[in-house]
């Protein structure tokens, strides 16, 4: 029996000249959990755009069951019985759940879209799938998890064999994760299939049958999962052995940053931070953790001084920096990784020797009396290229032109080109690949054991923990738990005060905080 | 400098671009010689005379140099603002006013004296300024569109030139829409004596390398096209982006208001008149997208343009063509070329409006 769906040595090339896929092929068998691996850029993303019909190969044969098929859209993909999850959902927020999932196929009773069916048909298969929503809740109110599942059941509404998962972990809880691989067992047990496209690899080893390796826009290898490491897996991917230990910092300073009752509320007064009260001290990282939204990335912007406090302190060495600018604030010594950094953090047009000085227009050494030293400018450049290996032709090459990891590189040196007191980081390794993360991990490290304290927000637990001394857990806004990490602390002990299933009580708390 | 080996080939960029210039404009003269064929008994000669007329005479050469020399200070008025990424419309009004001061400096005492042109040209950029700061302080307190703001302050300055000009400036019971001639003390040598080759040109030339100094050599610059870049990131960096921007359109609205002297002042005028503009000033839209926003371009596109213009203008008075398909002509040359080119920035607009949806094109070179 052939395999339900076959990718033929596949070959796409963007206009411009990029190979995303050369000579791909996967092939996934009924019934089984197929996982795609890869880094970024390995061109997973391409592949799957093409089994959905979203781009056309260049070269190759897609077979369905053994036949010949090619999708010119992702229409003909769905009629033929794929379905796709998207890591960016495509939901009406204003409607409900059922009319979101019946949305373009509505069940009608003459011209009128017959409600109560499609309330029923979606209660079923939520029912059989073990996607549990309600129907008749409005899409704005659910939870990430949630939203996630009303995806899943629109492909499954419109009849979807094959169901392809972008990278659906990633925006998800522990303890949402679980739930969503209940899930997905329960699909593949009822003879649907699953193409599951991760860079996770202790997610994919759990829930795998076979696994798909990608890299620079080819297969490497396709394994069984019972038969393969995690550390074989993460060598096939990147292509040699990566190792993502993280030393422990041995200093221990004084405390350089001290968070004293802060609130923070949104420009239309709603209440996104309440009381935060939390001490950095010199040589340490504190992990600020919680589902996104809870007031971690607030508070990292209201230390960098892009938001404004309501009520509170926030002292750096001693001074309290409320009252002072973005800039007066860097100047004292605070650096700040933003979780966008090609939105936020770089100006794309500009020059890599301009995007390095954009943070430092008041120093003298590269202004005087207003006028640019573009000697200067370009020398700190020229040093920065070379102590952070940023590949570019020259300092005068536009940032936009650079590769993705590099253009993170180029914040980073950015940041650290000069040792600061307090660094805040957002999001270090979203939307980044291995060696990319592995750059980002030592620079961190590296300036904290050159005594800068760290305040660490991620959504990757498993990040937090590793690079974390400490870790503050933030719920609804709030400081709800604090933790000294020892090798014993657990994600899912985490997840569940992420949750706000646990809470903890004050004395244990108050000895973590320091 | 001895860096090229290390820049990106410049040489490379502008071959492309000036091929996408030179194709534009060879489509935008097929299409007008088409029109021409249709509307003119003999569409050879009319075709001649707007592609050779401008070079036929000193004066004419003199026609083409004075268009020039605004179009350039009026281009230049809007890279400004658009590389800080602001799109304030409001060069007419800024020439309307400036003129209007200009004038005033002109026929005031002062006007027979020799401080009038340098007087007269700073009243005119003065106020100028001030009125490329409305719109801009009235979108950074209130947020007010600077779109909507500035074009709105056009007509107000428009008409109350005309109604200064016709009801208190203009020689009284003539009935003339214009003022009496300025002093010659107020009004701009002629570098070629009897052509429009005046002081103009100088000024537009000067003013470029002021400009692209400030863009390119000072930190306000740098300051302010980074705020174009990315307004999101100049935040970050601690700029602040409500006072570059409010500083850009006060900058590019003292450089309108010196159009406006250099009209009012300059040899084909010598006066204030009703509707002088001649809606030159708008053209300068088109001078700042095909320059790409970069000061240096602008007098290269402007001769290019200028020459465009003037012919058309010519073909006007000395061919059969209707004067309707004149101003036809000018517009599609005005839509090709400008279509042929798009704002900057397009790109990242769309990068932050789809993100997430990583475009394989640019993350593939990852960091393999």
């Amino acid at each position: 029996m052939p395999p339900l769906l076959q990718a033929e040595s596949i070959t796409r090339i963007y206009p411009g000249g990029t190979v995303a896929n050369d000579g791909v092929s996967l092939s996934v068998g009924a019934g089984e959990i197929h996982a795609v691996v890869g880094e970024n850029g390995a061109g997973k993303s391409t592949l799957m755009k093409i089994l959905f019909g979203l781009e056309q190969p260049d070269a190759g044969q897609l077979r369905l069951e053994g036949k010949p098929i090619a999708f010119a859209n992702p229409r003909e993909a769905i009629d033929a019985g794929i379905g796709m999850v998207f890591q960016h959902f495509s939901l009406v927020p204003s409607f409900t759940v059922y009319e979101n999932v019946a949305l373009g196929s509505e069940p009608r009773s003459g011209i009128r879209f017959d409600r109560e069916k499609a309330i029923a048909q979606v209660r079923a298969l939520s029912d059989q799938f073990k996607l549990r929503v309600d129907p008749l809740a409005r899409v704005s109110n659910l939870p990430v998890g949630q939203q996630q599942r009303v995806e899943i059941l629109k492909a499954l509404y419109r009849d979807a064999r094959i169901l392809i998962l972008d990278e659906p972990t990633a925006v998800l809880a522990p303890q949402e994760v679980e739930e969503l691989f209940v899930a997905i067992r329960a699909l593949v047990a009822q003879g649907r299939t699953v193409i599951f496209i991760a860079h996770k690899l202790p997610e994919v080893l759990a829930i795998s049958d076979r696994i798909t390796v990608m890299r620079a826009g080819r297969t490497v290898g396709e394994v069984a999962t019972s038969e393969v490491t995690e550390k074989e897996l993460a060598t096939l991917m990147v292509g040699r052995e990566v190792s993502l230990g993280v030393e422990r910092s041995q200093s221990d300073g004084g405390r350089a940053c001290e968070i004293d009752t802060v609130s923070i509320q949104s420009e239309a007064g709603v209440s996104l931070a309440t009381d935060l009260s939390l001490n950095v001290y010199a040589g340490e990282v504190v992990g600020l953790v919680g589902v996104e939204g809870n007031g971690q990335a607030e508070l990292l912007e209201a230390v960098a001084g892009l938001r404004s406090v309501t009520s509170g302190e926030i002292r750096l060495k001693g001074e309290n920096i409320v009252p002072l600018g973005v800039l007066d604030r860097r100047g004292r010594g605070v650096a700040s990784i933003p979780e966008d950094r090609l939105a936020e953090g770089l100006a794309p047009g500009a020059t890599v020797a301009e995007n390095l000085v954009a943070t430092r227009l008041g120093d003298p050494r590269f202004v005087r009396r207003g006028v640019l030293d573009l000697k200067a400018i370009r020398a700190n450049a020229i040093a920065l290229i070379d102590r952070f290996s940023i590949r570019v032709g020259g300092p005068a090459f536009a940032v936009g032109t650079l590769s993705g990891g590099n253009m993170q590189k180029v914040v980073v040196a950015r940041e650290l080109a000069e040792q600061p007191e307090l660094l805040l980081v957002n999001q270090p390794t979203r939307g980044v690949d291995l060696g990319a993360t592995q750059f980002i991990w030592a620079s961190i490290t590296r300036a904290r054991d050159a005594g800068a304290a760290v305040l660490l927000s991620s959504a990757d637990l498993s990040e937090l923990l590793a690079l974390s001394d400490r870790l503050v857990v933030f719920y609804r806004g709030r400081i709800v738990a604090a933790f000294i990490n020892s090798g014993d602390l657990s994600a899912e002990t985490l997840g569940a005060f992420m949750l706000g299933l646990e809470t903890q009580d004050e004395t244990t708390m108050k000895a973590a905080l320091r | 400098m001895t860096a090229s080996a290390s820049r990106p080939d410049r040489f490379k960029v502008f071959r492309a671009e000036l091929g996408r210039a030179l194709v534009a404009l060879a489509m935008a003269l097929a299409v007008a010689f088409l029109i021409i064929l249709g509307t003119s008994a003999d569409p050879w000669q009319a075709f001649s005379t707007l592609v050779t007329s401008p070079l036929s005479s000193n004066r004419t050469i003199g026609l083409w140099v004075d268009d020039v020399a605004k179009l350039t200070l009026t281009g230049i008025a809007f890279s400004l603002v658009f590389q800080a990424r602001q799109f304030a419309l409001g060069v007419q009004g800024q020439v309307y006013l400036g003129g209007l001061c200009a004038t005033l400096v002109a026929m005031s005492p002062i006007g027979t004296t020799f401080a009038a042109i340098p007087l007269a040209i700073i009243a005119a950029m003065i106020a100028g300024a001030a009125y490329g700061f409305i719109p801009g302080y009235a979108k950074a307190r209130f947020g007010a569109s600077e779109i909507v703001s500035s074009l709105m302050l056009n007509y107000i300055a428009i008409l109350v030139v005309n109604y200064m000009v016709r009801a208190h400036l203009a020689p009284p019971n003539t009935g003339q829409l214009m003022t009496a001639r300025f002093p010659e003390t107020a009004v701009f040598p002629a570098i070629i004596p009897g052509t429009r080759f005046d002081l103009g040109i100088v000024i537009a030339l000067v003013t470029v390398a002021i400009v692209w100094f400030a863009l390119y050599r000072t930190a306000w610059g740098l300051k302010l096209r980074l705020v174009g870049h990315n307004p999101r990131f100049a935040e970050y960096a601690g700029i602040k982006a409500n006072f570059i921007m409010v500083s850009a359109m006060t900058a590019a609205g003292a450089v309108g208001g010196l159009l406006g002297a250099v009209f009012v002042q300059g040899r084909a005028f010598g006066q204030l008149a009703i509707d002088f503009d001649g809606n030159l000033a708008f053209e300068g839209i088109l001078v700042a997208i095909v320059a790409r926003n970069r000061p240096l371009a602008v007098p290269f596109v402007a001769l290019a343009y200028g020459y465009l213009r003037q012919g058309a203008q010519l073909m006007g008075f000395r061919s059969d063509v209707p004067s309707e398909m004149i101003a036809v002509v000018q517009a599609l040359v005005i839509l090709l070329v400008a279509s042929s080119f798009t704002l900057p920035g397009r790109r990242f607009i769309a990068r932050l409006l789809g993100r997430g949806e990583a475009d394989p094109s640019t993350a593939a070179g990852g960091s393999r």
